[in-house]
């Protein structure tokens, strides 16, 4: 598994899910459930894509305000949008 | 014979000087006599009877070497081996010895009136036979005294530093420095005690004076002002008040630590060592800051004098808490104009602590400076110390959630393409945890749905079905094979391999 790539932006990304980390949070919130092995990754690729979607949100937010930079507001409204979008 | 032969012999030949010089004082010939002198002589004289015995016994020598033949037989080889041998050893001891001894010869017949040196060089005669023996003899006794004092290795002289000027230099400086520009943004370490301080403090005058507003400008200047103050090592008694009411202000300000290591360190190229040199910086900065508090109360009014300092210690102070935040921007500016008015002392106290605390050791500062001085040495002693004890029972549980959040947070950054602010991460890293929580509570419900206690992946796909993710068109897979990586893609999916078998098993 390839823990990090340099990708064109000169940052090294861990393309590695932090398992156990998910899974203990699970276990912390609901410890009388149990996460099967696999869909341990689909959480991790829902985050995946969550992050994705607010990342484009908070993007485009920030060049509306002609921004060269993120701020924690764009972020904030960002967040609102994609978490009520997202509400299952 | 071979040089090495004589070499040899010319060894033994020194031993039985030895001998003989201790054991036989009785027998009373000038190659004895020479002997003796030679090896109860002071060092500068080893090569001074050179030129003197030369010309003297040379001819004594040689008939002493003759009556010698019939004495012992260890006597009987000297004179033998004298003629051939010397010569040898002789030569090639004056070829090793060429220079010392030409400088050498030179002094002594400076000093006796003689020529000057070219007489230990290459005679064959007897001449060169009683210096050859002369050296021989000689170096063994004093291997060291002989060679010259030019050439031996000496421990590298540290200069003293003169604290009083040094303080008085900084007292120049702080007057003559314009209000404080800015934070310090640079974190550069305090590393090299820079001997040279006088050319390095005046040439970092000018540039601190710039108020400048941007951070690359307060950067670079405080890059040479911390040089120039980097270079002021010893100066451990640093006036610099550490007053306890600017370091409760001081205290509200993020940046400045680095900026304060980097007045110590001083010099050149600081950047790369700031990391570690933050740090470390920090722990002092916060030790050394709490004695100061103590100490400083006393002082505060007098320290007006170095603004830059100030601001660098009260960011210094700020960054305590926030020992990553090198960046200066945001923080900085609010801390420019705070820093100003709050503790030019604390800045120039800060160096000097630093500096102590490098040097460790108590210096007799002019008076503001000892108070502060006490309060120094045990800095850094407490500087070892862990820094702030830790609730035992909170910590697990935020330090691994953080790093998984920032896990997240991270590929936020790199998704968004764009610079991101530090609060925005944060703002990120709370996003996440509310729909962490949210999703939780959907699993729950779904495999509660499904009469079941264990959350499987027809749970996760109903989820992202309603979250809009996976539609008739995009199915799962899809979405797992654009943003999975093989080794997760191939457990996720089911595929044919030989044998008529399908990984995963279903």
């Amino acid at each position: 598994m390839a823990l990090s790539t340099t990708v064109s932006q000169r940052k090294l990304i861990k393309r590695k899910a932090p398992r156990g980390f998910l899974k203990r949070v699970f276990k912390q919130r609901k410890p009388h459930l149990r996460l099967e092995t696999n869909s341990d990754l689909l959480v991790h690729l829902n985050c995946l894509l969550l992050v994705h979607r607010l990342a484009e949100e908070a993007r485009t937010n920030a060049c509306e305000n002609k921004c060269g930079v993120i701020k924690k507001e764009h972020v904030l409204a960002a967040a609102k949008v994609i978490l009520k979008k997202s509400r299952g | 014979m071979t040089a090495r032969h004589c070499s040899h012999r010319a060894r033994s030949i020194d031993r039985l000087a030895h001998v003989q010089a201790s054991g036989h004082l009785e027998e009373q010939t000038p190659r004895t006599l020479l002997k003796n002198i030679l090896l109860t002589a002071p060092e500068s004289s080893i090569l001074m009877p050179e030129s003197v015995v030369k010309p003297v016994p040379a001819p004594q020598v040689v008939q002493a070497s003759r009556q010698e033949s019939g004495r012992g037989s260890l006597e009987l080889q000297l004179p033998e081996l004298e003629p051939p041998t010397t010569l040898a050893p002789g030569l090639l001891a004056l070829g090793r010895r060429k220079q010392r001894l030409r400088l050498s010869v030179f002094q002594q017949g400076v000093d006796l009136g003689l020529p000057p040196s070219q007489e230990p060089h290459g005679n064959a005669d007897a001449s060169s036979l009683t210096s050859s023996l002369n050296l021989t003899f000689a170096t063994p006794l004093q291997p060291q005294s002989v060679k010259r004092p030019g050439l031996a290795r000496r421990p590298p002289t540290r200069r003293a530093v003169d604290v009083g000027t040094f303080l008085q230099d900084l007292r120049d400086t702080s007057l003559a420095l314009a209000p404080p520009d800015t934070v310090l943004e640079d974190t550069q370490p305090f590393s090299q005690p820079l001997v040279g301080r006088s050319p390095s403090v005046h040439h970092s005058l000018p540039c601190p004076s710039h108020s400048g507003a941007k951070d690359v400008e307060r950067a670079a200047s405080r890059r040479t002002w911390s040089s120039g103050l980097g270079l002021q090592n010893n100066g451990a008694g640093k006036p610099a008040p550490f007053l306890a009411g600017k370091v409760e202000e001081v205290g509200a300000l993020a940046m400045g630590f680095p900026n304060i290591s980097s007045n110590i360190s001083g010099e050149d190229v600081i950047e790369p060592l700031q990391n570690g040199v933050g740090e470390e910086a920090e722990e002092r900065m916060e030790e050394s800051l709490r004695e100061v508090e103590k100490a400083a109360e006393a002082q505060g009014s007098a320290r007006a004098e170095e603004p830059e300092g100030h601001i660098e210690v009260t960011e210094a102070e700020g960054s305590w808490g926030a020992v990553e935040a090198k960046e200066p921007e945001g923080s900085s500016g609010d801390e420019d104009t705070s820093g100003r008015t709050a503790s030019p002392e604390l800045a120039s106290s800060t160096p000097e602590f630093l500096r102590a605390r490098r040097l460790q050791f108590l210096e007799t500062a002019p008076p503001p400076s000892t108070a502060v001085l006490p309060s120094e040495p045990p800095e850094p002693l407490s500087a070892r110390l862990p820094p702030k004890p830790r609730i035992p029972g909170s910590r697990p549980r935020q330090d691994p959630y953080k790093t998984g959040l920032n896990h997240y947070a991270k590929l936020f950054s790199f998704y968004a393409k764009m610079p991101m602010e530090k609060k925005a991460v944060e703002m990120v890293e709370k996003c996440l945890d509310k729909y962490f929580q949210h999703l939780c509570d959907d699993l729950e419900v779904f495999a509660a749905h499904a009469g079941r206690k264990t959350v499987r992946p027809e749970d996760l796909e109903l989820l992202m079905r309603r979250q809009g993710l996976v539609t008739d068109q995009v199915s799962l897979h899809v979405l797992v094979e654009r943003h999975l990586p093989l080794e997760y893609r191939q457990q996720l999916i089911p595929c044919a391999f030989s044998g008529n078998t399908v990984f995963p098993a279903q």
